[in-house]
């Protein structure tokens, strides 16, 4: 397969140029502008006019008029031409003479002064058209002679030329080309580059000359183009290295242009075409007689024996399509990207997606996902093009219409994959992964709603798991377009999400109680119901929380009540009141008990109508529990230990109402003890501890908890009281064991000796009692007054010195306050005599000192350091 | 005539060398394509860049046939590393690399690299004939040179093999062929042994088939040139050739050291 990159169109035919003269050939061209030279075998330079025409079909054509004809007054061919048009001179070599003629007249210009004009012997030459000399009056011309071994530098002038350089050469030079410094020569066994600044030279490759013509053409700046053995094209630059790889042409190779990005070469019957971009051979014209390819300013001109003809490349577009349209990706958009300089930037740019975008399609419908992926990426793809592969996955409220002219052949995937569902399955793959990788760019923008519906549909028909995190994250799904497409693949959970993100919370609570109820199926979350009540926690619509809590209760309170107990409050939440809770929950009474223990126990809410009510709660669970036969022990004791817990804890119940419900209820008393101690009726409560639980050690506890938050005095006034109880024995008509309660004081005393005041004790002990049995009351007794009233002599002690060191400080040295004198703490002066002195009979303010001690966390509850005795002076 | 653009620059060159049918063009092949195919004997000769971290590195594949012999020079000009390619079922491709080849390295840089690769591995050694992964490293050479022996006294190399699957062919190169003539190739360029990269290092043996030792081989070679690369990058730095005149002289310049 082949490209068309270039068509031939004739432009001087043969009966214009030479009418039926049959034995008159073309030797040489030139074209300059619109100008046309021919040079012929028998001595004549013919001038036409080249216009430019559009044929009927678009086509490009050629329209030749001639000008002139002027016969040059020798024997010999035309055999070289070349114009100098700032000078509005022809070069021309003929009969082995270079010779300047007028541009317009065909006139040979005379020499100025004498012969100047003309150099002989000459066997080739080739204009610099990259010289270094910047003059634009002047041509430099590299000149190769006929007979010697050199090759001449020459300025050529409008009526003179004049040579700058000769150099030798190491064989005969028979083609030259030059640029800059550098002079290509093809020898008669090589090519060599020579630069005629400083007479470097560098030997290129072998070429016989003598078997086959070479070629040295210059393509650039400081690279050529030359016929290598084999028919080759091989490109070398000035330094001789060769940056790109070679071409292939046929042995026979008469002559080579470039017209990028081609290389155009002409043999005795065809014209080949290769890309310098891939070296690849792009096009085969025939042509007969071929005999001269030269590019002049960027057209290439040919011409047989008879006849001119212009390769006109064809529109770079055309090639590129032409190319894709045979699946030619690669060299498209080589092609594309080789031609980017010769293209206008904003223009490139679009040529350049849109083949991107073409290539893309070519790969996907290739399935070379990775490629296309590549290719749509860069080419920025509208992705609804994408899109619209797959029917119904644009909603219909889309405004997209497919690209025109198309960038595929697709009708959509089922055509795409001619019905094979396997790849119809890969392609739909691809596109999910792919809108998920644009969807949050820009390549989006002014399409999000079309590519998160399309993306939420695939999702949902293909079972992603993605599904969830479209629709719980920022998203422009259409709602109307979706609804339908998940009720039909059953993802009631999603869909009750894309509800909710619609501000539609009520219905998406109603679609997820069917599921949650069994009503309809998606296994999406088998925690569905946890997530309503969740759902319901958090919602803002107090409404919604009173309709559908109901509903949450019914089903499971404990998980239900959650609704309530785990309500996150904030601006935007308002709280619900717990009074209109409770009523709503009159008929709940397990989720009733469970909202009161959170308001009581875990928000300790500080009412006493809550914590009442829970502890009626709790005494209606012990009562009913135990009226239960066979009773169930374990239960009993829970909810004993829970009733007492709060009763023990909370300051707030009513205790009367409490005491009233448990009146005559032998089995509740320990909680009565507790109640009476709450009425601070320590002398009831121990009785029933003592007496009728006969449970020393809760009796014990109680003193202990019902002092917890007072003074010493208070727990050693209770302790005493439990000692009398315990000391006073049993009372009249209840039968007991004096001598058991006898052993719980003594218990009581060596347990908790240090709460007791030892002399009344003492005083309260019948005198029977053995020391042995007190001994560890009575010996830390002793040890503790021993200890106190030492501590008091030390303290005193050192009170005592540290008076006299300071009546010393004093008497040795006045302390002088004065209004001028500031107080060292606060460093106000001093306005009335009284002050205060610190040790070293520092004078500081009695307000400051007080301050002081009270500030001083450490000293608080100490006595002040500072021994502060008040000084009534004033001097 | 528009300028015609340059691809990427490449950094550095490395060319392949060596007789037709040896197997350069199935080298290159299994390294930037993974694979092995079918190929026809290069015409003129054909190059590829590889993308070696941050650099460009151009890969030349030249035409083995006599005919296209004189263009090797031209290829060599400015390569900072040569890889002699030879067929170890073929005694005499070994023989053409000193005969023929050598003397188009001339051309290369001072500092140039030289590398001996013994291709078609697979042909006469079970180990490179399984080798699909590359990675899989050099196995035990000198174990493997041991197994290989050629029965000494045995010349005459015979016609040209065909690849029979599973039929060993006998080994008409080894490897110590190989590093003998590397020590000569050294001494060709006026090179002390003892200051140049080590025979064992730079002989290798490869199958483009199987691609045993294919990637070692490349990737030995572009981290060996990478201080080339820096050097030339540093010369550029050093004369920026911006205005055309100065790039003209540095070109000329560097035109005439090349040659002397
Ligand atoms: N068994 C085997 N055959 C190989 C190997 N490498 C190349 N060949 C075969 O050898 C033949 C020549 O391979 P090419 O890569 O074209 O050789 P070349 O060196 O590029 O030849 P020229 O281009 O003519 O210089 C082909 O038939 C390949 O299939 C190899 O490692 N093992
Ligand atoms: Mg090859």
């Amino acid at each position: 397969m082949s490209v068309k990159a270039f068509e031939l169109v004739p432009a001087v035919e043969r009966d214009l140029l030479m009418g039926d003269k049959a034995r008159i050939n073309i030797e040489c061209i030139e074209c300059c502008g619109k100008h046309l030279y021919v040079g012929t075998n028998d001595c004549f330079i013919h001038h036409f006019l080249l216009a430019e025409v559009a044929s009927s079909k678009g086509k490009p054509g050629y329209l030749a008029q001639k000008l002139l004809h002027k016969y040059l007054g020798l024997k010999k061919p035309v055999a070289e031409l070349r114009a100098a048009s700032a000078l509005e001179r022809l070069i021309v070599l003929c009969e082995g003479i270079v010779f300047l003629v007028d541009m317009v007249t065909l006139e040979t210009v005379p020499s100025a002064g004498g012969g100047g004009a003309k150099i002989r012997g000459v066997a080739s030459f080739c204009v610099n058209e990259n010289p270094v000399n910047t003059d634009p009056f002047c041509v430099e011309m590299g000149v190769l002679s006929s007979k010697r071994r050199t090759v001449q530098i020459y300025m050529v002038y409008e009526d003179r030329v004049q040579l700058v350089k000769e150099l030798t050469t190491p064989e005969q030079p028979c083609a030259v080309s030059l640029d800059g410094y550098f002079l290509c020569l093809a020898l008669t066994t090589q090519y060599m580059i020579l630069n005629y600044n400083t007479g470097a030279s560098q030997d290129l490759f072998p070429y016989n000359s003598e078997e086959r013509r070479p070629i040295v053409k210059r393509i650039g700046r400081e690279e050529f183009l030359l016929a290598a053995p084999g028919g080759l094209g091989m490109f070398a630059n000035a330094e001789g290295v060769s940056q790109r790889a070679p071409v292939r042409w046929s042995e026979s190779v008469i002559g080579a242009a470039v017209c990028f990005p081609y290389v155009v070469a002409l043999d005795e019957s065809f014209i080949t075409i290769h890309s310098m971009l891939d070296q690849q051979l792009k096009q085969t014209l025939s042509f007969r007689d071929g005999h001269i390819l030269q590019n002049f300013e960027g057209k290439v001109i040919l011409a047989s024996t008879k006849a001119v003809y212009v390769l006109v490349p064809l529109p770079l577009e055309r090639q590129i399509q032409d190319l894709l349209a045979n699946h030619r990706v690669e060299e498209a958009l080589i092609l594309t990207e080789g031609a980017q300089r010769n293209i206008p930037k904003d223009k490139f740019q679009n040529l350049h997606k849109r083949i991107l975008q073409q290539a893309g399609f070519i790969q996907f419908g290739q399935l070379q996902f990775l490629e296309a992926k590549e290719h749509f990426w860069k080419g920025q793809l509208d992705v609804r093009e994408l899109i619209s592969l797959c029917p119904l996955l644009l909603p219909a409220s889309s405004s997209f219409t497919r690209c025109h002219p198309p960038l595929h052949e697709f009708a959509d995937l089922n055509h795409l994959a001619q019905g094979d569902q396997e790849k119809v399955l890969q392609c739909k793959k691809f596109l999910i992964s792919y809108l998920g990788e644009v969807r949050s760019t820009e390549v989006v923008n002014g399409c999000r709603e079309d590519v998160d519906t399309a993306l939420l549909k695939l999702y949902a028909e293909q079972d992603h798991e993605s599904l969830l995190d479209l629709l719980a994250s920022d998203n422009a799904c259409v709602l109307a377009d979706s609804v339908p497409w998940l009720e039909k693949y059953h993802k009631y959970f999603a869909l009750g999400l894309l509800y909710h993100y619609n501000g539609q919370d009520s219905a998406a609570l109603q679609l997820w109680i069917r599921v949650a109820d069994g009503e309809l199926q998606d296994p999406t979350r088998s925690d569905l119901f946890e997530y309503i009540v969740d759902f319901l926690c958090t919602s803002s619509n107090v409404d919604l929380v009173w309709k559908y809590a109901d509903w949450a209760l019914r089903k499971d309170p404990i998980v239900g009540v959650r609704v309530f107990t785990k309500r996150h409050t904030s601006k935007d939440q308002p709280d619900l009141n717990p009074d209109d809770v409770i009523t709503y929950l009159g008929k709940h009474s397990q989720a009733l008990l469970l909202y009161l223990e959170n308001l009581v126990l875990e928000k300790r809410v500080q009412k006493e109508k809550f914590h009442t009510h829970l502890a009626v709660l709790y005494l209606e669970r012990v009562l009913s529990l135990m009226s239960q036969s066979p009773k169930d022990e374990e239960q009993l004791t829970k909810a004993r230990e829970r009733l007492q817990a709060l009763l023990r804890e909370s300051d707030l119940y009513r205790v009367q109402f409490l005491l009233a419900k448990m009146e005559n209820r032998e089995e509740l008393l320990l909680e009565r003890a507790t109640l009476h101690g709450k009425l601070e009726e320590h002398d009831k409560a121990l009785h029933i501890l003592v007496h009728q639980l006969r449970d020393f050690p809760s009796a014990e506890a109680f003193c202990l908890w019902a002092s917890s938050s007072r003074d010493s005095a208070y727990r050693q006034q209770l302790f005493h009281l439990l000692l009398g109880v315990y000391l006073d024995g049993s009372p009249p008509g209840q039968s007991g064991d004096s001598g058991e309660l006898e052993m719980a004081a003594v218990d009581l005393l060596n347990r908790h000796g240090e709460v007791f005041d030892a002399v009344r004790v003492l005083r309260m002990l019948p005198e029977g009692w053995s020391l042995q049995l007190l001994r560890p009351f009575l010996g830390r007794a002793i040890r503790a007054n021993m200890h106190a009233c030492r501590t008091s002599r030390i303290a005193l002690g050192l009170a005592h010195s540290e008076n006299l060191q300071l009546l010393h400080d004093r008497c040795k040295k006045p302390v002088f306050v004065s209004e001028k004198k500031g107080c060292h703490l606060c460093h106000n002066t001093f306005s009335e005599p009284s002050v205060v002195c610190l040790p070293g009979g520092v004078p500081v303010h009695t307000h400051c000192v007080a301050q002081r001690v009270r500030d001083s966390p450490t000293k608080r509850h100490t006595e002040p350091q500072f021994p502060s005795w008040t000084l009534q002076l004033w001097s | 005539m528009p300028e015609v653009s340059k691809m990427k620059k490449p950094d550095v060159k490395i060319v392949l060398l060596g007789d037709m049918n040896v197997g350069k063009t199935s080298l290159l092949h299994r390294y930037m394509e993974r694979k092995f195919k079918e190929t026809v004997s290069t015409v003129g000769g054909a190059f590829f860049l590889k993308q070696w971290g941050p650099y460009n590195i151009s890969i030349w594949d030249t035409a083995g046939r006599e005919q296209f012999h004189g263009l090797g020079s031209m290829y060599c000009r400015g390569a900072a590393a040569v890889i002699l390619t030879y067929d170890v079922t073929n005694w005499q491709s070994l023989a053409e690399l000193e005969e023929r080849f050598l003397s188009l390295t001339d051309t290369a840089n001072h500092d140039c690299i030289y590398a001996l690769v013994g291709n078609k591995a697979d042909l006469t050694d079970s180990k490179a004939q399984l080798c699909q992964d590359s990675d899989g490293l050099v196995k035990d050479r000198t174990e493997c040179n041991e197994e290989c022996e050629v029965p000494s006294g045995c010349p005459t190399p015979p016609a040209s093999p065909t690849s029979l699957p599973g039929v060993m062919l006998r080994k008409q190169v080894i490897n110590e062929d190989a590093v003998t003539l590397y020590g000569r190739i050294l001494r060709y360029k006026g090179l002390e042994e003892k200051s140049s990269l080590p025979a064992e290092k730079m002989c290798f043996e490869t199958s483009a088939k199987t691609g045993y030792n294919v990637d070692t081989l490349f990737e030995t070679l572009f981290d060996l040139v990478l201080p080339s690369i820096l050097r030339k990058r540093q010369e550029n730095q050093q004369s920026p050739t911006v205005d055309l005149e100065e790039c003209r002289m540095v070109g000329s310049k560097k035109g005439r050291s090349g040659c002397c």
